[in-house]
């Protein structure tokens, strides 16, 4: 069965089917009750003339009622009346037929059949309804023209069905614009709520000023959007505001020491503790420098318009740049990409992805241990894995490992940030695709996967 | 050589002049934009060192500016803003090379040495580099030291042929990611440290006279010492 998804549209052909129904069921019962109070009138007059006819006859024997006859005949023109007397072998004794009817079975006392009228030109069929009374051996019809009820009939069922068809046009056609038009509105709202998902927190949905049910779900949406947009301008200003004035004087204090440490005049110890504070301080300004990147990466539109990047090429020349580093660690590295993969982004956040995800891997997998760049495809959506042998992530931390900040206890004597892998979660989602760790029996397997290149 | 320095960061900016003088280089400092733009009418410098973050003013109109009226002068650009997008906006203005704060002096001071000698037209641009017995032949991709010939890998070599196209200029670390490796950030572990040991034990293991050398605390060299 046809299976319709608009919900607008489903209780638009809901409404156009009882109205279309209710409708038939009004002008149908009109017509038929018309119909039939006009057969029954035409019956009743029908009756009520042979029964004057059949009291004449009781009056005046036969005589007054072929005088009766002959001269009600006379007025055919004005009263549309029938009048039909025969004998017991059918001949005509009085009244206005020539002749006994063709009645093709009918038995009576109630027969239609047709005439055609002498006087006439050209000659035209009247329908006749008629009721036959039998005196002893003779035969008397009586009956009417019915051309005008059938006439009048026909006409009611032509307006019922007409109604009934107009009714069920108009009624389709206001169902299917209204439903158009509200799935037109709905799909305009459900397009800018995806470009708000995808970061661009200015988007709005569309008011048209009309103040129905839909602009004011729209306009109350739009003022969520404002406070919310608000609030993160609000947390990411002061936040970028923070984080550059720590910067500021964290780079005057290095600066400083590093003056310092030119300088001739220092004991060894003054020179080994600012050295390692300088150290530390390059770390402070780095965690620093990740958290801003990650809150631009959070806050800022995807890169859908990106330029095309081949994956494969990253992955070799990533691959290339830590390979020495893995190799005296004691790791293989391995990368295995095709010829090409292009997505679409920017390369030097892709660059610096992968770049983290290498570095913890290197960090963390013992000596001996294996670490492989792969680059593939999924369906059309490019793919980039890269796996190891090394400890792993427990199943239940692997979703906050992502999340800021987080470090599994095990690592927590291995110097780090916890920011790594929320960047490269920042990144992908940046880039409108997904990261997933999972095992890789044993060691860890990160899989990102992106939207296919356009 | 003339440097103008355009930062309005009092503390930030009395150092880099100081260790600027120290390296040899006459400083002016201005604290911002209109006193710059008085200094550059007035005085032709060999390089502009300015920050993006002026009071007022974008650092990056200065540089503009100065290009649009046909300044040559080299331009390196100082910023706090790190992300991709704000380099390529400010190469694009103009500047030559950008740098984000924080960064270490002697990171600066590699900067600047590698513009200025870049302007003087101090980078080899011939096909056949050579230092001492080591020959390097970029058509044929043939790197040799007293004539023998040394096997390199294909960044290896490119990194050889950027350190011998500058030789005696102190090369940072960043440098190199930027310009052998086109990576525009640093990475958390001495990366490059491991790739300079691998073209040492290639070029200098077995000769006498070592070639590519260490600064302490800014980063490599090639130069014939005596």
């Amino acid at each position: 069965m046809l299976r319709i998804r608009s919900s607008t549209a489903r209780l638009a052909i809901l409404y156009v089917c009882s109205i279309v129904i209710s409708v038939a069921t009004l002008l149908g019962t009109a017509y038929l009750l018309t119909q039939r109070s006009l057969a029954r009138e035409v019956d009743l007059v029908i009756t009520t003339e042979l029964d004057s006819l059949r009291d004449e006859f009781d009056d005046g024997g036969l005589d007054q009622l072929t005088e009766e006859l002959n001269r009600r005949a006379e007025d055919w023109r004005r009263t549309s009346a029938v009048y039909l007397l025969v004998d017991k072998d059918g001949q005509r004794i009085a009244g206005n037929l020539s002749s006994w009817p063709a009645l093709h079975g009918q038995s009576g006392p109630w027969v239609e059949f047709d005439i055609i009228a002498t006087d006439e030109d050209p000659k035209i069929q009247h329908p006749v309804r008629a009721e036959i009374y039998s005196f002893g051996d003779m035969r008397l019809l009586v009956g009417t023209d019915v051309s005008e009820r059938q006439r009048l009939v026909s006409q009611l069922r032509a307006a019922t069905l007409w109604g009934i068809g107009l009714t069920a046009l108009l009624t389709s056609l206001i169902g299917w614009w209204y439903s158009r038009r509200i799935a037109a509105r709905v799909g305009k709202a459900a397009l800018a709520c995806e470009s708000i998902i995808s970061g661009d927190l200015r988007q709005r949905l569309p008011e048209d000023q009309s103040h129905d049910e839909f602009d004011q779900l729209a306009m109350a949406v739009n003022h969520v959007l404002d406070r919310i947009e608000q609030q993160t301008a609000t947390v990411r200003t002061t936040f970028e505001s923070a984080a550059h004035d720590l910067r500021a004087p964290l780079h005057r204090i290095r600066t400083r020491l590093e003056a310092a440490l030119q300088g001739s005049q220092l004991s060894e110890l003054g020179r080994l503790s600012m050295t390692a504070t300088v150290t530390d301080l390059e770390r402070i300004q780095r965690t620093l420098a990740t958290l801003l990147q990650i809150a631009q990466a959070e806050s800022a539109v995807q890169v859908t318009a990106g330029r095309r990047v081949d994956l494969a090429e990253l992955a070799r020349s990533i691959g290339e740049l830590y390979g020495a580093e893995a190799r005296e660690r004691g790791l293989a590295l391995s990368v295995t990409a095709p010829e090409a993969e292009s997505v679409q982004g920017n390369d030097q956040l892709l660059a610096q992805l992968l770049a983290n995800l290498l570095e913890n891997a290197i960090k963390y997998v013992p000596r001996g241990g294996h670490i492989s760049i792969e680059v593939g495809a999924n369906n059309g959506r490019p793919l980039l894995l890269v796996r190891d042998d090394g400890p792993g992530i427990p199943a239940a931390a692997r979703a906050s490992v992502l999340l800021p900040f987080r470090r599994l206890d095990r690592d927590a004597t291995v110097e780090g940030s916890g920011l790594g892998l929320s960047l490269v979660a920042a990144l992908m989602r940046l880039h409108g695709g997904t990261v997933e760790l999972a095992d890789n029996n044993p060691g860890l397997v990160v899989r990102c996967e992106f939207p296919p290149a356009t | 050589m003339q440097i103008l320095l355009v930062e309005d960061d009092a503390d930030a900016a009395g150092h880099i002049a100081q260790g600027l003088r120290d390296a040899g280089y006459a400083v002016q400092h201005c604290a911002d934009g209109a006193e710059a733009q008085q200094a550059l009418a007035a005085t032709q410098y060999d390089l502009l060192i300015v920050d993006r973050m002026l009071p007022h003013v974008d650092g990056l109109v200065l540089v503009d500016e100065l290009r649009q009226r046909g300044g040559k002068t080299p331009v390196l650009v100082l910023s706090a803003l790190g992300s991709v997008d704000n380099r390529i906006e400010g190469l694009r203005a103009g500047g030559d090379d950008y740098l984000v704060k924080p960064f270490a002096f002697a990171e600066l001071l590699a900067r600047v040495e590698a513009l200025l000698r870049r302007a003087s037209g101090d980078v080899q641009h011939v096909g056949v580099l050579r230092i001492a017995d080591l020959e390097l032949n970029v058509l044929a991709r043939r790197v040799t030291r007293g004539g023998k010939e040394i096997d390199l890998t294909a960044k290896e070599f490119q990194l050889l042929e950027y350190l011998m196209r500058r030789i005696g200029q102190v090369i940072t670390r960043t440098m190199l990611l930027e310009n052998v490796w086109n990576l525009h950030f640093d990475p958390q572990t001495n990366l490059i440290d491991v790739h300079i040991s691998r073209l040492r034990q290639a070029i200098d293991k077995g000769y006498e006279k070592p070639l590519l050398h260490t600064i302490r605390g800014a980063g490599y060299t090639i130069r014939l010492q005596e």
